[in-house]
């Protein structure tokens, strides 16, 4: 049986020009030396708008036609199909099953980076979207009437997507025993899972409405949406335009609890690094002492694992938190929730970052099943060769341990420069006069700099 | 006799080599929010 490789611990890394621990101190400069030069030369707010400009009314046309919609749609819902019927007629074996690589990697990994360049790419094929508009149609040329929803309770924002987030990468990480792989789960247990989800999904777009739970209920299309905010281009108004990148970044965060979907991705995706590496002796102790007092190995692994995830999680906020205290002690600082909600957005390219850096040659191996056997051969039973690519495999090769470290700090260090570009252009907004805005993203800088060591640590430590 | 420096574990302290940058800057911002305050009064 082929074993999928762990995100980042394939192989050692050669010999670097220096430690790893430097490239921390590196990265810590270059986030110093951008603070400065944005204090000095960034004097005006320019993301408040995102300057949008419609496309070509025949490009736009083409995207946004209903047709086009109907078979965007009409992908998504045979892609999660498949993937279902992968996952409960195929092998068990996680790597050789389509529904495991196509929904934690190709999909969970792909769509955040696809849309952190062109933007919200998941709306369109999002298939419990389009299976709820076509319901909704449905309902109403029967009825005669638009469906009717429930108001929803805006105090809850985005708190079913941030709880569903942790929820879905607790199912990959945790739930799923591992044992060498890097996404064990069963087969099974994913198509069961996106059944229950599908169900609870469409249950809540016929409460709350498609567009309204889409927004800020439905995990996938809030985690997604939240990295297309990135991208430059936008579909409004029945018009695709492009934007100014990063500026759709500033009014995601609008929404309560939007601060919470940012800090569980951030902090799901530490403890999967941490786990490997500084939380493997703490989680194995307790785990122990659990099952010392009776409970079973398994059980306490996920008892002990799921409670280290959220003390991440916690952690991650934790940090943000005092970020946003140290801002509201700045002259002429907004109200602390204004803050709390206003600064969001600038994680997002941290998230983003650590997504890449942990995640980058666990995805660049995985495409290449995912195009070749698992393509051909959904199932994993050796009976189909779909597109004569059945015979494929990985070849480990094609990324060297040293590319992949340089990657992961391209990755971090920019993600983290742009998450100061952010900041600071927020805090000219917020303040207004330019000096005490910078004066107020000292404290940002502190988040951005524990962040950039936070994350090279743990790739040090996995890589090692 | 050459002495051996107990390194076996070394590996397990390379955390603290993260941490200065980190309180670099919060140390620098500490300071300066000091001195301003020093100044106001």
């Amino acid at each position: 049986m082929t074993l999928l490789p762990y995100a980042h611990a394939l192989v050692a890394r050669e010999d670097l020009p220096i430690p790893a621990w430097l490239f921390a101190w590196g990265a810590s400069i270059v986030l110093i030396a951008s603070f400065f030069a944005l204090s000095v030369a960034w004097r005006e707010p320019r993301f408040e708008d995102d300057r949008r400009r419609p496309l070509g009314g025949g490009l736009s046309k083409v995207l946004l036609e209903l047709p086009t919609q109907i078979l965007c749609g009409a992908i998504g819902v045979f892609l999660l199909g498949v993937a279902v019927y992968a996952g409960l007629r195929g092998t068990e074996a996680p790597d050789r099953n389509f529904a495991i690589t196509f929904l934690f990697v190709t999909v969970w990994l792909g769509f955040p980076v696809l849309g952190a360049f062109l933007g919200d790419v998941f709306r369109p094929f999002n298939p419990w979207r389009a299976v709820g508009r076509v319901a909704g149609a449905t309902f109403s040329a029967i009825a005669g009437q638009r469906p009717r929803h429930l108001p929803y309770p805006e105090a809850l924002g985005r708190w079913p997507a941030a709880v569903g987030l942790i929820a879905f990468v607790w199912l990959e990480i945790v739930y799923g025993p591992s044992g060498g792989i890097a996404v064990a789960l069963s087969p099974d247990d994913a198509a069961v899972a996106a059944l229950v989800y599908s169900g609870y999904t469409l249950a809540m777009m016929a409460l709350f409405g498609v567009e309204k739970w889409c927004e800020r209920g439905e995990v996938f299309s809030v985690y997604f949406g939240m990295f297309g905010s990135l991208g430059c281009f936008e579909a409004r108004e029945g018009r695709l335009g492009l934007r100014r990148p990063l500026a759709a970044a500033a009014r995601w965060a609008t929404l309560p609890a939007s601060a919470a979907v940012v800090v569980a991705s951030i902090g799901t995706t530490v403890f999967d690094g941490a786990r490997e590496g500084p939380l493997e002796g703490p989680t194995g102790t307790v785990g122990d002492w659990l099952v010392d007092a009776g409970l079973g190995e398994i059980a306490a692994a996920r008892i002990v694992d799921t409670a280290f995830m959220l003390l991440c999680v916690a952690a991650i906020w934790l940090v943000y938190e005092i970020g946003v205290r140290g801002m509201a002690t700045v002259r002429g600082a907004p109200p602390l929730g204004r803050l709390r909600r206003g600064f969001a957005h600038t994680l997002i390219p941290i998230a983003l970052a650590y997504l890449i850096a942990h995640y980058f040659s666990l995805f660049i191996f995985q495409e290449q099943a995912q195009f070749t056997y698992l393509l051909s051969d959904p199932l994993g039973t050796a009976t189909t060769d779909l597109f004569g690519t059945a015979s494929g495999g990985i070849d480990y090769g094609v990324l060297s341990a040293n590319t992949i470290w340089y990657v992961q700090v391209g990755a971090l260090v920019v993600g983290h420069v742009i998450g100061l570009v952010l900041a600071h252009d927020r805090a000219t907004a917020f303040w207004g006069d330019y000096r005490q805005a910078a004066r107020s993203q000292y404290w940002m800088l502190a988040v951005m700099v524990a962040f950039t060591c936070l994350g090279l640590y743990l790739l040090s430590v996995a890589n090692s | 006799m050459a002495t051996l420096l107990p390194l076996a574990h070394v590996s397990h302290y390379l955390w603290v080599l993260y941490v200065p940058p980190v309180l670099i800057v919060v140390g620098s911002i500490v300071w300066n929010m000091r001195s301003e305050r020093r100044r106001r009064d």
